[in-house]
């Protein structure tokens, strides 16, 4: 019987499983890579088609991803099947679990905006006693981050505000549109911070793990991976009390299989590895595995037109986008709500969506034709409070297609995110319309929790065992040889997207393990 | 399979193909007796054949809404997507008949709005006008429909009595009718919304472990001998 003892098992193959076995293989440590799904070969798997040719006109297929509103029927079968790989919650207050078990996960299709956190969130108890700091500061992550910005290279600007530490950037040196331009004069009252977009260019426009992480630990000839490896649980050392290995099970033929490590890293996506190693019963000593579970408020926001952009006239007019930072309680305090939000400002070229318009038939695409081209839109991504009560548990009434037992997800949103989501409507449309722009319609209610798919948090680090599960080195209190590298280590959520900062920690984490390793401490 | 019964086997499969390419003149001998590797034929000078997407020569059978509710949405469809300048409307792109077929699919929810706002329609049509949606002028029905309509934002439809299933129908409609086969060859002459067009991705290595013998628990089908004169083998079942 084959039973090689790896010197390192990585669950997970997105950003952070991707990032840990680059890290890891290049210093020369023999790294496993389980992946719960297939490959995506998109010239085997795909072809495109008009969605007249699909069963569904191109709707989501009824039933099957009810709870992934990104999904339509073109990519209905990226997604993680809500029936093959179920999870619980009270219908009263759903949660959209939004999963791809793709070899890359959900690298593959994020959308790529790069920042980095600031010492607004690793210290946000200090500026405003709520929750908890992290044990690390911006200064420590810094240079992590600098190194992963290069490898993603991103694009952006070096006009950030404390609150948006500049990086290693491409730098973009387009003007800004006259729409634009207007937008950021009318938005100095409100303090707003009108920054250039960050986005990370990738290779020929993907910036997934595959292209980008997996081809470096390929190429050092210390990588093996499975694919269509679905872990059931971490196996333990009888003597040591550590855990040594897995038990998976063949996604396709229900072989059931182990593999034995000397240190696991578990990156299957925040979610996914507290499932696991809540059921494997480890590393949960302090007991708050599983809680402070938060993400992003996604969906308020505000869609209006700029009149002089009508008729034809978009081109002198319309283009580019902005990022505004967290600009609430920065250096005011706001009554209402903890925290901030930032807004996504994109002035568009294209047409402006017929929901926008009270009206139907001839007169709609009279509006339509007219509107053409003049769309302005502000959508809002809003910190969630870190809060023991939203948590994660596991459902021992319900298991999967691999009879594992499946997640309880139980959060809800509170006035604090509420008040958020509300404020950046009426300051949108406020805005808006000092610039002179027409507000064609709003949103003040957040979409439901998990939408933003930043889910973070459920096995936060800290310096306290009692208090926290990982360490400021994404290493597990109870056992040394367990590092969990993905979002759940994340002490507050902040309103950034977390892909920077979980590539960032992750790479942290691996050169930490790396050198235990190499000192044999593991 | 014992050696004989291979032979045999071999025997009466590779009488076929000589008997066929005995018909055309000069044509070399084969020089295997064995099974065509046909798929050498699936080669870039085989053309596929073509095909043409079912609604638009077909028509479809309806199975959810009563006839009542199909006239209420075909009346409902024609208003609020007319054809317009060069493009089809949402009757010349059948999208009645896909909204039966999509909403009869549907969870419970979105069945229940539409069937109870179509019935609301007809309902109110008949207090107000003492006859059916079905039978309204444009004037009287979008009397009726505008006071409904707003404007959202995605995945936030409006919400109260029957302002949600109006706009949402609304919504559905369009959509339908934009991803039609007629819109989208009808040529584009101002801001038309264009034909969703999109790579559109296969089960990727499907879990096929429903449709194994294992999961249903039968037996797997033994290949008997076959009996003479027979060159299919029979399996026992």
């Amino acid at each position: 019987m084959k039973n090689e003892i790896f010197d390192a098992l990585i669950i997970g193959s997105g950003h952070s499983g991707g990032m840990a076995a680059k890290i890891l293989t290049e210093k020369g440590i023999r790294c496993l890579m389980l992946n719960a799904g297939p490959v995506a070969d998109v010239s085997r798997d795909a072809q495109r088609k008009p969605a007249y040719e699909l069963p569904y006109r191109g709707f989501k297929p009824p039933g099957r991803l009810e709870h992934v509103f990104q999904s339509n029927e073109f990519n209905a079968n990226v997604w993680v099947d809500e029936q093959e790989v179920p999870y619980t919650f009270d219908p009263a207050h759903p949660y959209n679990w939004v999963r791809v078990r793709l070899f890359g996960g959900r690298s593959l299709f994020w959308s790529r905006q790069s920042f980095r956190l600031s010492d607004y969130e690793f210290k946000a108890k200090s500026h405003d006693g709520f929750g908890e700091d992290w044990p690390i500061s911006l200064a420590d992550l810094a240079p992590y981050y600098s190194r992963v910005e290069e490898i993603f290279r991103v694009e952006g600007a070096l006009d950030g505000p404390p609150q948006m530490p500049d990086g290693n950037f491409i730098l973009d040196n387009d003007p800004w549109s006259a729409s634009m331009q207007r937008f950021i004069a009318a938005a100095k009252p409100w303090n707003m911070p009108v920054c250039k977009q960050r986005r990370a260019l990738g290779r020929d426009g993907l910036a997934s793990s595959v292209n980008l992480l997996l081809p470096d630990a390929e190429k050092t000839g210390n990588l093996t991976s499975i694919a269509d490896a679905v872990v059931r649980e971490l196996t333990v050392d009888k003597n040591t009390g550590q855990p040594n290995g897995c038990n998976f099970v063949d996604r396709l033929s229900r072989r059931e299989m182990s593999v034995k490590a000397r240190v696991i890293v578990l990156a299957a996506g925040t979610l996914e590895s507290t499932r696991l190693l809540l059921n494997s019963r480890l590393a949960n000593s302090s007991g708050v595995m599983g809680h402070y579970l938060m993400d992003q408020i996604y969906g308020a926001g505000v869609v209006c037109s700029v009149p002089e952009a009508r008729g034809g006239k978009s081109k002198a007019i319309m283009g580019g986008g902005a990022i505004v930072p967290r600009f609430r309680n920065i250096a005011t305090k706001d009554d209402k709500f903890l925290r901030g939000y930032a807004f996504n400002v994109t002035s568009s070229t294209g047409g402006v969506d017929p929901r926008n318009f009270a009206a139907y038939g001839a007169e709609l695409q009279q509006k339509l034709d007219e509107y053409q081209g003049s769309g302005f839109h502000m959508t809002i991504m809003g910190e969630v409070l870190g809060r023991y009560e939203n948590h994660v548990r596991i459902d021992t009434s319900k298991v999967d297609a691999w009879d594992i037992p499946a997640l309880h997800v139980e959060t809800k949103y509170t006035d604090n995110e509420f008040n958020m989501a509300r404020d950046a409507a009426e300051v949108g449309s406020a805005v808006a319309e000092a610039a002179g722009f027409e507000v064609l319609s709003k949103n003040p209610t957040p979409n439901p929790p998990g939408y933003s798919i930043h889910e973070v948090g459920t096995c936060r680090m800290g310096d306290d065992p009692k208090t926290s599960v990982l360490n400021k080195w994404c290493q597990s209190h109870d056992h040394k040889n367990l590092f969990v590298v993905d979002g759940a280590c994340f002490v507050s959520s902040g309103w950034q997207n977390p892909t920077m900062t979980i590539s960032a920690l992750s790479m942290r984490a691996a050169e930490y393990l790396a050198g235990e390793m190499n000192r044999q401490n593991l | 399979m014992q050696r004989r019964d291979f032979v045999r086997a071999v025997i009466s499969v590779s009488l076929a193909p000589k008997v066929l390419l005995a018909q055309e003149a000069g044509s070399p001998a084969p020089s295997l007796p064995a099974p065509v590797p046909w798929t050498l034929g699936l080669n870039s000078k085989a053309p596929l054949p073509v095909t043409e997407v079912a609604d638009t020569v077909a028509a479809a059978e309806l199975t959810f809404f009563t006839p009542r509710q199909m006239s209420t949405l075909t009346r409902l469809s024609d208003l609020l997507l007319p054809p317009i300048g060069g493009k089809p409307g949402a009757l010349q792109a059948q999208t009645p008949e896909f909204l039966d077929f999509l909403v009869g699919s549907s969870p419970e929810p979105r069945r229940t709005m539409y069937s109870a706002g179509l019935d609301w329609l007809d309902a109110e049509s008949h207090k107000a006008h003492k006859k059916p949606f079905a039978s309204l002028d444009d004037a009287q029905a979008g009397a009726m429909l505008k006071p409904l309509l707003r404007t959202w934002m995605n995945d936030h439809p409006p919400t109260g009595p029957h302002v949600g299933f109006i706009n949402i129908a609304h919504d559905d409609i369009r959509n339908a009718t934009v991803n039609s086969k007629a819109w989208s060859e009808a040529p584009r002459v101002g801001a038309e919304e264009s034909t969703a067009i999109g790579l559109f991705w296969s089960p990727i290595e499907p879990d096929t472990y429903g449709m194994s013998a294992e999961c249903a628990h039968m037996q797997a089908h033994i290949l008997a001998t076959p009996k003479t004169g027979h060159s299919m083998p029979i399996y026992k079942r």
